[in-house]
């Protein structure tokens, strides 16, 4: 097994070691990733992903700490000889060599014969939908084309592990669509190992097979978007994520009872008491028919609705509970049932109910 | 210790060239001029050597001759590189075609040109039975040959001030030229707009814009004047001869005893350019002259 | 629009003719004259033999431009090898004392260098450096080095690190990385000090003459005893020679670049 082994990596950053940089701490990370894993590091800028990123490029010297791949240990490994491979926010095609020259770098940097190197980038560009671009210089590609010689020459050495920095954050939308599509493509048939770092969490939830989330200098949490979509860890990760209807309240008892006194509902008992946070996502909050029970345990939620708005199919709207803003989900047959500044009953089932520390 | 100590190692070769061969130099010199000699066995530091350049009237007539043809070189070279720069920025604005760049390259023959030449060509030009003297003569505006002024070898320094004029008003051009080439064409047609004509157009926009690298233009040519030897050795007279020219006679033709003084004017010298370097520096780090150009 | 530019173009034009056309003009007049007498416009009678002493007359010129030239080379190419490594710490790295490594870098621009030449004269002379052409290349490096050192530094800033990252990541190694990478984004910068190196070196007259004590002979060197009251005609053969040699240089300098951008296709360093 080729899985790739984070140790306890640590680094810190002094105030003199960049002028007008504050001082930063990476705290330990432990990690594993698997072989053939797309895995990405997801977090606000400033979080510390590219740090660690370029710690395990070797771009960056760790503090204290390990890094394996498989059996042998990289730590000292000057990053040339890794032989990983990395992708940078910009394309960085050496503007004095050829296309087919750029592809064929690390193959000529490892001494590969010029003839099976040239055969080897052409077969590669191909691959990234750039035949017959060979001969030809960067400066005459346009930004995402450039994007896609990056990419291929950081494939074509058949690396161990790929590192990506916010390779498609300098295209357009439209570009960056296409550009995850291909990667994701290609990944899969090439089986390379990725680590990739974003702040875009769509770009993340998208590619992964699995995603860590940083903040201030940690790794936060672990796990495949489904995971950390429906059990973030924290209101942090909660809010990073982009959820809406974080509730904070309090549990005694085995009951959690909202800090506005709106939502209560058991939690059970093996929940501590303290504060906590009720995490509502908008689309498990469903429309009751009129007449009609909630079903048994169920959360019942009686709320004004508000402005709806429709987006991506689906409505979006706002639900006046008590002092507290909802948002809710609702297919197009539900809401336009609805009248806006009518009170309506909602339910939500005991499954979605989740507590978060804070 | 590596990371810390990488661009002292970086920087040592050149640093240890300049400081070995030029500071050394100058230190030399220094010690020299206060009449250190191990090798006659002086060893004390004296300052007779300062005394007698300071009380000496051709140290004092050398300095105002200096003064002056570097002033009037550096305002003459000032001007007309100012009128060239201003020119080939309206060229280039008139003009799509790669014009205006082909005429920047020809006025930049004369920065490529070596002093001495420049200095000959003055020679040939001004001397009074120069070319031009040759030509007025035929014109029927001079008649006899002493009509025409002494401008080369006259004691206040004509031919170097026509050489320098001529050599570094190119590169005044040179120096504002980017900072010209800065001023959009939107800034032209706004101001068209509002009705300026285009004199108002270059004195509302275009002099203020190059103002600052301007003088710091004039103000480097000036230093440079100040501190130069081959053309007024060429172009000057015996007496008194620019400092620089001052220092050589009293190094080379001079007894033994007269090189504490020749090395004493030297370092006076140094020291006023250098106050003069500090000065462009100050100026120029304050208006970013160089933003952009460099 | 038309109105604009004829006014311009005229000016420049005149300009032109009367101060670069003229002066070439003279010289070469000169230089073909035989017994030009006031105030004769044009000279009298005609003859090569200014251009015959200088080119093939036992005058030593070939000797003196060859001189020159193996001077300016080896001067401008112990530059480079000086200038490159500092450019890189002067550019790239934020250290104490930088600003008076600076200073003393660039010092020879404002401070004539003739004062530190007549300072080191005797030295030189103790040391047996006086009369040698190692002696003049010496005496020539501190007034061409900053120059090449700032045509560097300019050249090192436009390239960010991340290209050499990036080379790093495709297992390019430190002389790799400055081969592959490093050089070929410095050649124009390089080039440029060159040329500054070479011209500055190839027009030195005082600091040769002290140094080289007579016994080295330059262009300039050969050429001051005519230009200062000599034969007129030889002096402006030598005066054209040396212009010419300088421009060729320049333009060797320049075209050399052209090519070599032309098969390697134009740099847009694009970060």
């Amino acid at each position: 097994m080729n899985d790739l082994r984070i140790l306890h990596l640590e680094k810190k950053y002094s105030k003199t070691a960049a002028a007008g940089q504050e001082p930063f701490v990476l705290q330990p990370v432990d990690l594993t990733i698997r072989e053939a894993e797309f895995f990405t590091l997801l977090g606000p800028s400033g979080c510390g992903k590219t740090t660690l990123l370029k710690l395990v490029a070797g771009l960056l010297q760790a503090d204290s700490g390990q890094l394996w791949l498989g059996d042998s240990e990289l730590t000292a490994v000057p990053p040339e000889d890794r032989r990983f491979s990395m992708v940078f926010q910009q394309p960085l095609l050496f503007p004095h060599m050829t296309i087919e020259d750029n592809v064929a770098f690390g193959l000529k940097m490892q001494k590969v014969k010029r003839k099976k190197r040239l055969s080897l980038a052409q077969e590669m560009l191909e691959f990234v939908g750039l035949a017959g671009f060979e001969s030809r210089f960067p400066d005459g590609l346009s930004g995402g084309q450039q994007q896609r010689v990056a990419l291929a020459r950081a494939l074509v050495a058949d690396p161990r592990l790929l590192l990506m920095d916010e390779p498609f954050s300098a295209l357009d939308p439209g570009l960056r669509e296409e550009m995850r599509e291909l990667l994701s493509r290609i990944q899969k048939q090439l089986g390379v190992t990725v680590l990739f770092v974003t702040h875009d969490r769509e770009e993340a939830f998208e590619l992964s097979d699995r995603i860590g989330i940083m903040g201030n200098g940690r790794l936060l949490q672990v796990g495949t978007a489904m995971e950390l979509y429906e059990l973030p860890a924290s209101t942090q990760i909660a809010r990073f994520l982009g959820m809406k209807n974080i509730i904070p309240g309090t549990v005694h008892g085995g009951r959690f009872i909202s800090n506005e006194g709106v939502f209560e509902f058991s939690a059970g008992n093996s929940v501590k008491a303290g504060e906590w946070c009720l995490i509502l996502r908008p689309e498990a909050l469903q429309l009751l028919a009129p007449g009609t029970p909630a079903p048994a345990g169920a959360l019942l939620v009686r709320g004004e609705v508000g402005r709806m708005k429709f987006h991506h199919g689906l409505y979006q709207c706002k639900l006046h509970v008590g002092g507290a803003q909802l948002d809710c989900t609702l297919s197009r047959q539900q809401a336009e049932s609805l009248a806006a500044g009518q009170v309506y009953d909602f339910f939500v089932l005991p499954d979605d109910l989740h507590l978060v520390g804070i | 210790m590596w990371r810390k100590s990488k661009p002292y190692l970086l920087l040592l070769p050149a640093i240890a060239t300049i400081v070995l061969l030029f500071f050394g130099g100058l230190f030399d010199g220094l010690l020299k001029s206060l009449g250190y000699f191990p090798a006659i066995g002086e060893t004390r530091l004296e300052l007779t050597a300062y005394a007698e350049v300071v009380q000496s009237d051709g140290f004092w007539e050398s300095l105002e001759l200096t003064l002056r043809v570097a002033v009037l070189s550096s305002i003459l070279a000032g001007i007309l590189g100012g009128i060239l720069g201003v020119s080939l920025f309206l060229l280039n604005e008139a003009s799509k075609t790669g014009q205006a760049r082909v005429w920047h390259r020809l006025f930049q023959l004369p920065l490529t040109i070596p002093h001495l030449v420049g200095g000959y060509v003055v020679v040939l030009l001004f001397m009074q039975s120069g070319l031009l003297s040759k030509l007025l003569a035929s014109l029927g505006v001079i008649d006899e040959l002493t009509d025409f002024p002494v401008l080369v070898n006259d004691p206040f320094g004509w031919g170097i001030i026509l050489t320098y004029a001529w050599k570094e008003a190119p590169f005044v051009s040179l120096l504002i030229y980017p900072v010209l080439s800065r001023i959009q064409r939107s800034w032209r047609d706004v101001s068209r707009v509002f009705g300026a004509e285009k004199w108002n157009f270059i004195r509302e926009i275009v002099l203020p814009v190059m103002l600052p690298s301007w003088t710091i233009a004039v103000f480097i040519v000036f230093v440079f004047t100040f501190s130069a030897f081959e053309v007024p050795f060429l172009l000057g007279v015996t007496y008194p001869g620019m400092l620089p020219v001052y220092s050589y006679q009293l190094y080379t033709s001079g007894t033994f005893a007269d090189r504490p003084e020749a090395l004493a004017v030297n370092i006076i010298l140094a020291a006023l350019t250098i106050a003069l370097g500090l000065v462009i520096y100050y100026f120029s780090k304050r208006w970013q002259v160089w933003k952009g150009w460099a | 629009m038309g109105r604009f530019i004829s006014p311009v173009k005229i000016f420049l034009t005149l300009i032109f003719l009367l101060v670069i056309g003229l002066p070439f003009l003279a010289l070469l007049l000169s230089s073909v004259s035989l017994n030009w007498q006031w105030p004769e416009v044009l000279p009298e009678a005609f003859s090569w033999r200014a251009w015959d002493y200088v080119l093939f007359g036992s005058s030593g010129t070939w000797q003196a431009i060859g001189t020159s030239l193996v001077i300016a080379l080896v001067v401008t190419a112990v530059n480079i090898v000086l200038a490159v490594p500092a450019a890189n710490a002067l550019a790239r790295y934020q250290f104490r004392g930088k600003w008076l490594m600076e200073a003393i870098i660039f010092a020879p621009i404002i401070i004539p260098p003739f004062v530190a030449v007549m300072g080191i004269h005797l030295t030189f002379l103790r040391l047996g450096l006086t009369e040698t052409i190692f002696g003049v290349v010496l005496a020539h490096l501190s007034p061409t080095l900053p120059y090449m050192v700032r045509a560097v530094v300019i050249s090192y800033n436009t390239l960010a690190v991340d290209w050499e990252n990036q080379a790093r990541m495709l297992g390019a190694g430190a002389i790799q990385r400055f081969l592959h990478v490093v050089l070929p984004h410095l050649l124009p910068g390089i080039a440029a000090g060159a040329s500054l190196s070479i011209l500055i070196s190839l027009s030195q007259y005082l600091i040769t003459f002290i140094i080289g004590s007579g016994q080295v002979i330059t262009l300039p060197i050969l050429l001051f005893p005519f230009i200062s009251g000599g034969d007129p005609a030889v002096a402006a053969a030598y005066s054209l020679m040396f212009a010419g040699l300088a421009i060729v240089t320049l333009l060797g300098m320049d075209i050399a670049l052209k090519n070599y951008y032309q098969t390697k296709k134009t740099v847009t360093g694009k970060i």
